[in-house]
């Protein structure tokens, strides 16, 4: 109860950031303010207020982690409709269609008892993601992640994303059998690599590393065979380097990480106008509407952290990078707070999925590392990317609740 | 169970350690990188803030303006006032092709978008269009105008200094190009095969020939044999290679000065070897061969080859043929050097940085650094004169004056040998330093080039203010 009260106080500042921020929207657009201006708006204040009111009603788990998300996807929704009203609207469309599907995964998710039994659905679920992703998959910058399903785009690398988590909760987690097969762990291993290799195929790296990285905490958390670890570090090694020879686009990657400067009418385009961006900016940036975010390709979408750090300067990308923290110290505090250990390990990977996804997008458009084309979750436009990386926030809001401790039913 | 806390909190310190890391290179690149990054000609930042900007002006030594912004039209416009005569200088600030010259290195200056505090910034948002700072020129109208004239119709590039300070008085490249019509001619321009766009005076590599052998010179006198007895028979073989001279009748015995005021190969091709690799190579080192040039415009390296040249090369070397190279910007400072008794200026273009309203922002300080002795500057500065006095380079000389320099005819590729000549003059008193370098003219430095130079110093002598 104590926990509820203190969350208004942060939730007057979020408020106040979007009055502020939407009278700098009505100021750049003053000469020609449309309905479409009101719609945003209204519609941003009215959907973060009712989702964070009826939030508080019936939640009485963490009372944080939604409102960190609803002050990045403000920040973030602002710049996409500066760059493009039309991407705006439709952005509040699918940020509307995704807190409802945060309330239903938290409900889901609190109401549905046999997750942690699901094993096989999870193996073969990922699988036929994948499969689809290879059969109808169309290629968009450079990289075959997309499906079309009735005339609506879906990515099913960012679906396998969580249900990769549930995976791995299940197995560590959950029904014991699973664990107690001969060489269980190797053959998780080889499952995980599997999905890395099938990620490689696609060209889709930046999700390929999610995996990685996300696999590699959990098995460095739970792990009983300890050898396993460097096994799979070794493994890494070896395929990184292997696929900097064999693959193409994996080198130049890494060449336009290195030096991007020779290359700035080609390969190296995207990275340079993306740091002229971020150079633009200063500490205060250029002030909304008075920059050149469009000069970057994908302004609205993988480049969203330099297209913020332009008009709005590196203070707020550094908010930014510190509300992501925030999220992920959260998501780890209720893992550690959960007595369950399928629901402790789904909040841990789905942290590490937001913290990792983080890292490698915003490093990747600083040239801190390679880049890899990844949205930046909850800033970044793009309809699949902002409905799962709710559902997966509401999945830990649900398991920020008290639970049984797990396998109570199987033993 | 404590085991699988510590581990998850050792996950959650790796992950806000990778968020602090990027905070920390994110302030990091804007406090100490940024800077360059913007200033980076394909940022199409600039030409949008340029929109708002009218252009700062720059003038020459004497006030003349050169360049100038007015607003015709509503539109911001760019007034080349002497177009092909400033075209390597000044450059060239097109929206589609980019920028060069002093419109590209000085760009924030001239579009004032430099200071980037707070109140500016605030200035700007109530008043975005403001004016762009002025540069004030070493240059000399008049002396470019007449180098200009001097080196029409040719290939090449001629440029004058005052040896003491390294202003730069003219400089000029030929072809050169317009840059009003710069951008319609485009391709035209940019495919041209004699590259009009290449400032041959700072960027171009041309084999130095016989003005080398002021630096195999250098290296007799350290070695402390220049007086030392060479017979010359008009060929010297080297390793098995036959190195020959100008005229093959052979100039009979001679010692360093003499061999000097000849130019004679077999001397120095053989003293080159003398001398050894390494230390004609610290020489050249010394006076900037492979090394980067801190300059207003861009400029190349110049190069002297490394160990792995052998005997027969090292001779070439010595006379300035083989693998060595050089741009014209080099030798001219090599022979201020000698003219500035062993202290090589650094040269300049750009004297000052003046706000709208007339107030300095920057002023340069000349700088040199001491790349001889003074005994070795003054034996140079003699051997010079009697190049120029009674030698290869009378075509140089003028009365009243007292000119010395050094005549190069390099053989190259083409078959046609370039013209060099490098000098300066008052000798005493030098008030200029100059180099002439006609590409692939066919004819001897002493013919082409020297006359060139020669009325390059007489004007300059007579008309440029201090």
């Amino acid at each position: 109860m104590n926990e509820r009260l203190n969350g208004k106080a942060p939730r007057k500042l979020l408020f106040l950031f979007e009055i502020l921020s939407l009278s700098l929207i009505f100021l750049y657009s003053w000469e020609g303010i449309q309905t479409e201006t009101y719609v945003i708006a209204v519609g941003l204040v009215l959907l973060i207020y009712f989702s964070n009111f009826l939030l508080a009603r019936i939640s009485k788990g963490d009372s944080y982690i939604f409102l960190i998300v609803c002050m990045l996807i403000s920040i973030g929704i602002i710049m996409i409709y500066r760059i493009s009203p039309d991407l705006g609207l439709k952005q509040l469309m699918w940020l509307t269609f995704g807190i409802a599907m945060f309330f239903a995964a938290y409900f889901a998710t609190r109401y549905i008892g046999f997750w942690e039994r699901l094993t096989p659905l999870y193996l073969i679920g990922s699988y036929v993601m994948f499969a689809a992703t290879l059969l109808m998959g169309s290629r968009t910058h450079g990289a075959i992640n997309w499906i079309n399903i009735a005339g609506v785009s879906v990515q099913p690398a960012e679906v396998t994303k969580i249900i990769l988590v549930f995976l791995l909760a299940a197995f560590y987690g959950g029904d014991e059998k699973y664990r107690r097969m001969k060489n269980a762990e190797m053959i998780l291993m080889m499952v995980a690599y599997s999905f890395i290799g099938l990620l490689f195929l696609q060209r889709d790296l930046g999700t390929a590393v999610i995996f990685f990285g996300v696999f590699t905490g959990l098995q460095y958390i739970y792990s009983e065979d300890r050898r396993l670890i460097f096994a799979n570090l070794g493994l890494a090694a070896v395929g990184g380097i292997s696929g900097y020879i064999l693959f193409d686009h994996v080198k130049v990657r890494v060449t336009t990480w290195l030096n991007p400067w020779p290359h700035i009418n080609d390969k190296g385009y995207q990275i340079t106008q993306s740091l002229f961006a971020i150079s633009e900016g200063g500490f205060f940036g250029t002030g909304l509407g008075r920059g050149n975010p469009s000069f970057i390709p994908l302004s609205y979408n993988d480049f969203i952290f330099s297209a913020i750090s332009e008009e709005m300067g590196i203070f707020t990308g550094i908010g930014i990078i510190m509300l992501f923290m925030l999220l992920v110290y959260r998501g780890f505090k209720i893992a550690l707070r959960q007595d369950n250990q399928f629901f402790r390990i789904v909040a841990l990977g789905i942290s590490m999925v937001f913290g990792i996804q983080a890292l490698i997008i915003i490093g990747g458009v600083m040239k801190v590392i390679p880049l890899t084309g990844l949205t930046l979750p909850f800033v970044s436009y793009g309809g699949t990317s902002v409905v799962t990386s709710f559902i997966a926030l509401g999945i830990l809001q649900g398991a920020s609740e008290k639970r049984g401790k797990a396998g109570a039913a199987n033993e | 169970m404590n085991s699988e806390r510590k581990r998850i909190i050792t996950i959650l310190i790796g992950l806000c350690m990778g968020f602090v890391l990027l905070i920390g290179y994110l302030s990091y690149f804007q406090m100490f990188r940024a800077q360059a990054v913007r200033d980076n000609a394909y940022n199409k930042r600039l030409w949008i803030n340029e929109d708002n900007i009218l252009r700062g002006g720059i003038r020459d030594r004497d006030g003349e303006v050169l360049v100038y912004s007015e607003t015709r039209e509503g539109e911001a416009q760019r007034i080349y006032r002497f177009d092909n005569l400033y075209s390597h200088v000044i450059g060239y600030s097109l929206k589609d092709y980019g920028k060069s010259g002093l419109e590209r290195k000085y760009n924030s200056y001239l579009v004032n978008a430099n200071e980037n505090t707070a109140i500016n910034e605030l200035i700007n948002l109530i008043n975005p269009s403001g004016v762009g700072n002025n540069l004030s020129l070493t240059i000399d109208h008049d002396l470019q105008m007449r180098t200009r004239d001097l080196m029409g119709g040719k290939k090449g590039s001629a440029i004058a200094i005052n040896p003491k300070t390294g202003e730069i008085l003219s400089m000029v490249s030929v072809p050169d190009f317009s840059i009003e019509t710069l951008s319609e001619n485009w391709t035209t321009v940019s495919e041209n095969s004699d590259s009009p766009l290449l400032n041959r005076g700072t960027q171009g590599l041309y084999t130095p020939g016989s003005i080398f052998k002021i630096l195999t010179a250098i290296g007799v006198i350290q070695k402390g044999v220049p007086e030392a007895i060479y017979e010359c028979t008009g060929s010297t073989v080297i390793d098995g290679y036959t190195i020959r001279d100008f005229d093959e009748s052979g100039h009979g015995p001679l010692n360093l000065e003499q061999a000097f005021a000849v130019s004679c190969n077999t001397y120095f091709a053989d003293q080159a070897v003398a001398i050894g690799h390494d230390n004609l190579r610290e020489i050249a080192e010394s006076l900037l061969f492979n090394q980067k040039m801190d300059f207003d415009l861009e400029t190349t390296d110049s190069i002297f080859p490394d160990k792995s040249i052998g005997l027969t090369d090292l001779g070439a070397s010595g006379i300035g043929q083989g693998r060595v190279l050089t741009t014209p910007l080099n030798m001219l400072m090599t022979v201020s050097a000698v003219a500035n008794d062993g202290y090589m200026p650094m040269p300049y273009i750009v004297e000052s940085i003046l706000t709208p309203g007339g107030l300095t922002i920057d002023s340069h300080r000349s700088q040199s650094i001491k790349v001889l002795d003074n005994g070795e500057a003054q034996a140079l500065k003699r051997m010079m004169r009697e190049v120029v006095a009674s030698g290869t380079g009378t075509n140089a000389g003028l009365k009243g004056v007292q000119v010395a320099g050094k005549t190069g005819t390099a053989e190259n590729s083409s078959g046609n040998n370039h013209a060099w000549f490098v000098g300066f003059a008052p000798l005493e008193d030098p008030k200029v330093a100059v180099v002439v370098l006609l590409e692939e003219e066919g004819s001897s430095g002493g013919r082409a080039a020297a006359p060139i130079a020669r009325e390059i110093i007489n004007f300059a002598i007579n008309n440029v203010s201090n």
